[in-house]
């Protein structure tokens, strides 16, 4: 039960100049599930890894229950962490996994078989305990990894992609159930993943990483509706938001096609009020239908997932070919090389010239 | 994960029918057992009569242990066999655990929790076996006797610790390094020392990579014959420094010769054979990291 | 506050976090080193001290047998090597390198065809690797008195005995060629020991890969070329290494089965004859063991740096 907070907190890795964690700052409240969520190299592991001890901090400070940990060792900062592999010990049992952290407490063998007896009932794993992990399935290794942190009891939980081994069907499942379980047990817990989806699903908020600069914190709904700058705009949401690059340059105003742009009123007056250069429009599939009138293209791929299908146009815009998704409904009769028009249900996104959101 | 499941048999690369492999199974026998050939041909003299060992080579013999005890009798002015392998166990014995006590945290610095220079700090200990025995031994020797130390089992477990710890260490090392990083980062996060990251989580692990480096130790000390004919010629003698005397008391006695060898060279044959299983597997793990 | 005061405050607090750092990175750093001390520390007493004095008498004229007292003569046993005086240890230099050259390679050639033999399932595999195996684990002076009356002797020897059934005269083997016979027995003994390396390296083989080679059409000779070879290489290296490393200081097997021919004298073998061996010269000698020394340096850190990933940090 803590809180956790990041101040500047740096990692910059020796005989380089960029640093792969770029003065983060974060508060985490007590007992809530945030994700660190960015593309391969975007820092979120490494900063993950700052708070469990297993990376320097360079500059700045981590502090758990306003305890300043930056420089203590992972043994004393009371956390628990599940592996992207797992990690669990081969030599040992299940119950010996789950037990090992209790053993190295000094903690005498009934009280700990009944700690770990009790982690084990939580995540079904009480026909295993005998078992060694070379004879148990990747589901059922992922579930050791996880009752080898609850036993601990830390005060905070350190998740690192601990999913992503997992094949999509048994991903979904343990998503909820891990979700579920976070709820109930109510320990603040720190979760990596690559996978923007799994993030909006289980983040209570969600902090999005680019090149290890922190792009937005947000609950999964604002960063979704609000994106602050292009690349999260781009990131969140699956299938992607439609970014179009527009140049706005004196009286054509802000047009894909020949098609003007809605904008609501807010973002209509900041744009007047801002130079002309290159601005980026962005649309989601859902705010985007087919009329008989608006941006004319050609179908090149539809995605009929049944209960939805997502349309690829091309279109020309500004003298270039670029590529429109369009959500429609399921059971569509829309194909491939088809003509189509696309009309906007909705405001658009925009973004300035420096990549942020204008606007709110 | 590569550590729980053993690598897939490969699938054999010569020959896919069966008649092709059932002629490269009968030439891989033919092959081995003319590699074998010459010990058993040494096996067989040792159970002969020297007359019979020394005519024309045949398989035909009333079979004897005559020589055997002949050579294990302790004879007034020679080394006795009993003796020298008494000094040979413990010798082969003490210095493979103080090289294995010794090499595994040396390993442990060069791979989990590497020091800045271990390139060269492991080149370092293979150096040292550049340097010719038999252009030390003279500086040795004076040492040694200045030490009180010639004819002392003391010496020998001293200079075939030094002579095998770097081996040790190079082959524990790399099968350090193959041990996955997160396993020791778990271990460090569930508050375990370094003894105990040593003792619980690594050991269990490249268990068989230890047993494979330990077996060669104990091969290259048991066989060594320079330093212990050097410093030891009379005092705690080997069992290599009474083979020898053997050849130069029994000269031309072919079947004595033959069982004196057997009897010298049976507990290390002994011991990889039924150790190999795991050298191979201990090798297989990461000997090329 | 002024701003001015608040930046400085954090500031220094930056910097004193930022010393913290460095120190811990440096008591890490010994740590990091400890553990390896006590070998280190035994290994350089227990060698380098020998080592030095091999050194010191390098640069001395130590004979035994004369009365003079020791001097000190700087390089000259070095610079005498290239002289007429010194050729025997030049021709000992180039039976050095034969018979380590020749060893190496042959017993790597076996190796590795008896590895690809052994590596398919087929009945007795067990037993007959433990056969091939065994000269290995044996004590090379009782393997070089084995061969020597046994195999190669021209009363009592197989081969010889072989080559009368065919009417052949007898060869005395380690008179006639010494080098060779020398080789032969060290070739059958390393041979075992590169099977076991190769072995590894052959199991350690992603079956998947080769599949997929089959699949694509590849002959067998084919995918060991292509596929299994390159993937030996770390293996094949390995064994080259540490064959190399112990089959230069050959010595045992020299004294037993040619005794001081000199077509067989490697280096040790000499520097043995030329000190402890009747020849007296010790400074002379320990110059010799000294080139050995340098020379092996400069080899192993050339192959070292060809070596593919033998020294990769995995860290």
């Amino acid at each position: 039960m803590a809180e956790v907070r990041y101040e500047a907190a740096s990692r910059i890795y020796p005989g380089t100049d960029e640093p792969a964690v770029d003065r983060l700052n974060l508060d985490i409240a007590d007992g809530e599930l945030l994700v660190l969520v960015g593309p391969s190299g975007s820092g979120k592991s490494t900063a993950l890894r700052m708070l469990a001890g297993l990376e320097t901090v360079n500059k700045g400070s981590i502090h758990i229950n306003d305890v300043d940990v930056t420089l203590k060792p992972p043994q004393d900062r009371d956390i628990a962490m599940v592996f992207q592999n797992y990690a669990l010990y081969p030599s040992m049992t299940v119950g010996e996994n789950m037990g090992f952290a209790l053993k190295q407490q000094g903690i005498p063998k009934e009280e700990r078989t009944k700690q770990v007896l009790e982690a084990a009932k939580i995540l079904d794993l009480e026909p295993y305990l005998d078992r060694k992990p070379k004879n148990l399935s990747g589901g059922q290794r992922q579930r050791v990894a996880m009752g080898r942190a609850i036993v601990r009891s830390p005060q905070v939980f350190l998740m690192d992609e601990p999913l992503s081994n997992l094949d999509a069907k048994l991903r979904v499942q343990t998503r909820t159930e891990l979700a579920d379980l976070q709820a109930r047990l109510g320990v603040t817990t720190v979760y990596v993943t690559h996978d923007q989806v799994e993030a909006l699903t289980m983040g209570h908020r969600v902090a999005v990483l680019n090149f290890g600069v922190l792009q937005q914190v947000d609950t999964p709904a604002v960063l979704y509706s609000r994106p602050k700058n292009r690349f999260v705009a781009g990131f969140i949401g699956s299938p992607a938001m439609n970014l179009i690059d527009v140049d706005v340059s004196g009286d054509s105003g802000l047009k894909i096609g020949d098609l003007p742009v809605p904008l609501s009123p807010e973002v209509d007056a900041a744009l007047n009020a801002m130079a002309p250069g290159k601005y980026t429009v962005g649309m989601r599939p859902e705010h985007l239908k087919f009329a008989t009138e608006g941006i004319p293209g050609e179908v090149s791929v539809v995605e009929d997932l049944g209960s939805e299908s997502f349309v690829h146009v091309t279109v020309d815009h500004q003298n270039e070919s670029r590529t429109i998704e369009v959500r429609a409904e399921g059971e569509t009769t829309i194909k491939r090389g088809d003509t189509v028009h696309i009309a906007f249900n909705g405001p658009a996104h925009l973004f300035g010239p420096d990549g942020e959101r204008v606007g709110d | 994960m590569a550590l729980f499941t053993r690598a897939p048999k490969a699938e054999p690369i010569l020959g896919q029918n069966r008649a092709v492999a059932n002629v490269l199974s009968f030439i891989t026998w033919i092959i081995g057992l003319a590699f074998f050939f010459p010990l058993f041909w040494l096996t067989v003299n040792g159970f002969k009569e020297e007359s019979v060992a020394s005519a024309d080579p045949t398989l035909i013999f009333d079979p004897t242990l005559d020589r055997f005890t002949e050579v294990t009798e302790s004879n007034a002015g020679l080394l006795s066999f009993t003796e020298a392998f008494a000094n040979s166990f413990w010798i082969v014995l003490t210095s493979t655990a103080l090289v294995m006590l010794l090499a595994v945290p040396a390993a442990y610095a060069l791979s989990i929790r590497p020091m800045r220079m271990w390139r060269d700090v492991l080149f370092f200990f293979i150096s040292t076996k550049f340097l010719p025995i038999v252009g030390a031994i003279m500086p040795l020797w004076i040492i040694a006797r200045d030490l009180d130390l010639l004819g002392t089992r003391t010496i020998l477990i001293v200079l075939y610790t030094a002579m095998n710890l770097p081996l040790a260490v190079w082959m524990l090392r790399s099968f350090f390094a193959e041990v996955p990083k997160e396993l020791i980062e778990a271990a460090q996060i569930d508050g375990c020392s370094l003894m105990g990251q040593i003792r619980q989580v690594l050991l269990p692990i490249v268990a068989p990579g230890v047993a494979a480096t330990a077996l060669l130790c104990v091969i290259f000390a048991w066989n060594e014959f320079f330093l212990a004919v050097q410093l030891n010629p009379t005092g705690a003698s080997t069992i290599p420094v009474w083979v020898n005397s053997q050849q130069k008391f029994q000269g031309q006695f072919i079947a004595s010769l033959s069982a004196a060898s057997v009897l010298a060279t049976f507990p290390v044959v002994i011991a990889g054979w039924v150790a190999q299983k795991r050298m191979i597997r201990g090798l297989a793990m990461g000997a090329i990291k | 506050m002024s701003n001015a005061v608040i930046d400085n405050e954090v500031e220094s607090k930056q910097e004193s976090h930022e010393a913290e750092v460095k120190r811990l990175e440096k008591l890490e750093g010994w740590k990091r080193r400890i553990p390896i001390l006590p070998a280190l520390i035994f290994t350089i007493l227990v060698t380098q001290i020998p080592f030095l004095f091999t050194l010191f008498y390098s640069l001395t004229d130590w004979r035994i047998d004369k009365t003079d007292p020791r001097q000190f003569i700087g390089l000259e046993n070095y610079t005498s090597l290239t002289s007429e005086s010194e050729k025997f240890f030049r021709d000992a230099a180039w039976v050095s390198v034969q018979m380590t050259v020749l060893a190496v390679l042959l017993s790597l050639i076996v190796g590795t065809m008896l590895a690809i033999l052994l590596d398919r399932k087929f009945f007795g595999q067990g037993f007959v690797r433990t056969l091939l195996i065994t000269p290995f684990l044996v004590m090379p002076v009782v393997a070089g008195l084995m061969w020597k009356t046994q195999m190669f002797n021209s009363s009592f020897g197989l081969l010889n005995w072989a080559l009368n059934g065919l009417g052949l005269d007898s060869i005395e083997y380690a008179t006639r060629y010494p080098l060779a016979s020398v080789i032969v027995v060290l070739v059958w003994q390393w041979s075992p020991f590169m099977m076991l390396i190769v072995l590894a390296g052959l199991q350690g083989q992603d079956q998947s890969v080769l599949e997929a080679a089959r699949v694509d059409g590849a002959t067998t000779f084919g995918i060991f070329r292509q596929i299994t070879f390159p993937q030996l290489r770390p293996f094949l290296e390995l064994g080259t290494l540490l064959g190399a490393i112990y089959l230069i200081q050959v010595y045992d097997h020299i004294e037993v089965i040619v005794g001081g021919q000199p077509g067989a004298n490697n280096l040790p073998f000499y520097i043995a004859q030329r000190s402890i061996g009747g020849g007296n010269r010790f400074g002379l000698a320990s110059s010799y063991s000294i080139i050995v020394v340098i020379a092996s340096i400069i080899i192993a850190n050339i192959g070292l740096r060809v070596l593919s990933g033998l020294l990769e940090d995995d860290s």
